[in-house]
């Protein structure tokens, strides 16, 4: 198995794509790290100064692009064998299909732990960097700027491991690139918006929340800063998100994934 | 020893039979050509062999056992498919680097294999801008790469070039006096013919025939082309026993159905005098269309 996940590894650290997505994802989270301090305090947004705890939050934990890409990447990484035809030579290597399945998963958390761990770490430099250019007092703990950093490791290691999944149970990486981006974007936030209370449960947004951002803040739509309600506890969090990985994951292993390869 | 065996294999599609009910099996440290017009049922027959298409009914088995049952399957089965294609965006090296990982070839395998399919000074370089005859020997590389007993190759003279079909069959002969056992499929006969030993030929989906060459070629006629002064009088002679003569020119005569030597014989006794005589051999390409012309005919009057 361990053979396998290196394998997987190897794939991902070949592919461009794979520097592309993070480039992009390490670009948003510094745009609107920068875009949220700017708005800090001037009272319009809602956003409060980042001289205060709410305010330094708000600009720090901006890592959701970081998850969702993460979660594409998963799914990129299940799905495009079948774009590329190269899933012929995969199954020939290892005919257990569910095992590449499950190195496929776990290869995917890996990486995007890591998309996770390099935006907390620029939105938590950007704030910082903006309240030492202030000369103001930093609000929030060490531990709980780490704290939410690690959070975004986590969360972005959930959502591609849940990406991951949902592309080896659709084949098409069209229809999954498209389709997380859709429903993180639209559908999360109209769910959320017309009920509010299913804001927690929802992966994209139970995500986000790992990693310390307000329930709310990394919607785009009619939730987006919506107050009321509060995230799951962290462990409930990540457990939820992990069990709708492996809810897909299974459902893939039982249709999808046994599909001829021609 | 049987190391592949194919029993009553079968795959429907939806509407579509694709391979009806196959039965063959390929000797060990033999090379065997497996024929067939493009949409026979080859490919399909190979995929299902790999474990890759789930048979309708039948089985195909490795060394007796499912592909999906043999374990480390490239140290014992190398396959080049197709449509078994690298990431573009990928450089051969590391598209090796990838498949020796997953099968669990030795280092240094990789720089050999690359050597072997002369693609070392392209190693570095994205699959994408390959030639269809560079991405057939990258195949061929990554099929070698675990040093398998057994290859199975799909047209593997696909888009070579007539220097790369000779380096294919020089590497083909140089795998079978290994001792390794290989099954190569091909649309065209005479790219295998000089290599294989014996041939599955396959029509339809349907099985039309399995046989050695010589057995193969044993049905069919020899043609003699002679070179005589009496032309006429010699095809007369031809003509009034076993043979058929035909006369092409003022001084030449063809014959089928009889030896040189009987003609030859034949001509001494009667004193006609031959100055030229060449034995062709049996066409096996003409056997091939007849055989899979013949599967047609009878698909069509079914």
């Amino acid at each position: 198995m361990t053979r396998l996940i290196r394998t997987e590894l190897l794939k991902l650290a070949t592919m461009r794509l794979t520097y592309g997505l993070l480039a992009v994802a390490a670009a948003l989270s510094a745009l609107f790290s920068l875009l949220e301090n700017n708005m800090a305090g001037t009272g319009g947004s809602g956003v409060p100064a980042i001289s205060t705890a709410d305010g330094l939050r708000t600009v720090t934990t901006v890592t959701g692009f970081a998850m969702l890409f993460a979660a594409m990447l998963g799914s990129i990484v299940a799905n495009g064998e079948f774009r590329h035809s190269t899933a012929t030579l995969t199954y020939l290597a290892t005919p257990k299909r569910t095992r590449v399945l499950l190195a496929k998963v776990i290869a995917s958390s890996c990486a995007g732990s890591f998309f996770g761990l390099v935006a907390g770490i620029i939105a938590t430099g950007v704030g910082l960097a903006f309240v030492a250019g202030h000369g103001d007092h930093v609000a929030l703990s060490a531990g709980t700027l780490v704290g939410h950093i690690a959070g975004a490791v986590v969360g972005a290691a959930l959502l591609a491991a849940l990406g991951a999944a949902i592309g080896s149970l659709v084949r098409s990486q069209l229809v999954t690139v498209i389709g997380l981006l859709v429903w993180a974007i639209i559908i999360e936030s109209l769910i959320g918006g017309l009920y509010t209370a299913t804001r927690p449960y929802l992966p994209y947004t139970a995500a986000t929340t790992l990693a310390g951002t307000k329930l709310g803040s990394a919607a785009f739509g009619p939730a987006h800063g919506l107050s009321g309600g509060g995230p799951l506890p962290f462990v409930a969090g990540a457990a939820l998100i992990a069990a709708f990985a492996a809810a897909a994951a299974l459902i893939a292993a039982r249709t999808t994934v046994r599909r001829d390869i021609s | 020893m049987a190391v592949i065996e194919v029993d009553h294999l079968t795959k429907r599609f939806t509407g579509v039979t694709a391979v009806d009910d196959v039965t063959f099996a390929v000797e060990q440290a033999s090379v065997v050509g497996f024929l067939g017009p493009n949409g026979a049922g080859k490919t399909t027959t190979l995929r299902m062999l790999l474990g890759l298409v789930t048979p309708t009914s039948g089985t195909a088995r490795i060394n007796g056992h499912a592909y999906a049952d043999i374990d480390e399957p490239l140290h014992v089965v190398g396959a080049a498919l197709e449509s078994s294609l690298a990431y573009p965006g990928r450089s051969a090296r590391n598209h090796l680097r990838i498949a020796a990982l997953a099968g669990g070839a030795r280092p240094g395998r990789v720089d050999e294999v690359l050597d072997l399919v002369d693609l070392t000074e392209a190693a570095n370089r994205r699959v994408g801008g390959f030639s269809l005859g560079m991405r057939q020997r990258l195949a061929l590389a990554t099929a070698l790469l675990c040093d398998p007993e057994i290859l199975i190759l799909d047209e593997p003279a696909n888009g070579l070039d007539p220097e790369g079909v000779h380096w294919l069959r020089t590497l083909l002969r140089n795998l079978a006096s290994d001792g390794r056992t290989v099954l190569v499929s091909s649309h065209i006969l005479s790219e295998v013919a000089q290599t294989v030993d014996s041939v599955v030929i396959l029509d339809s989906g349907r099985l039309v025939t399995q046989a050695t060459l010589a057995e193969l070629t044993a049905g069919g006629t020899q043609l003699l082309r002679i070179r005589t002064p009496r032309a006429v009088d010699l095809a007369g002679l031809v003509n009034a026993r076993d043979g058929a003569a035909r006369v092409v020119a003022g001084d030449r005569i063809e014959v089928s159905g009889a030896t040189s030597e009987q003609v030859g014989l034949m001509a001494a006794k009667h004193g006609i005098p031959i100055f030229e005589t060449t034995t062709e051999a049996a066409d096996l390409e003409d056997i091939f269309l007849r055989l899979t012309a013949g599967q047609e005919q009878n698909e069509v009057t079914r």
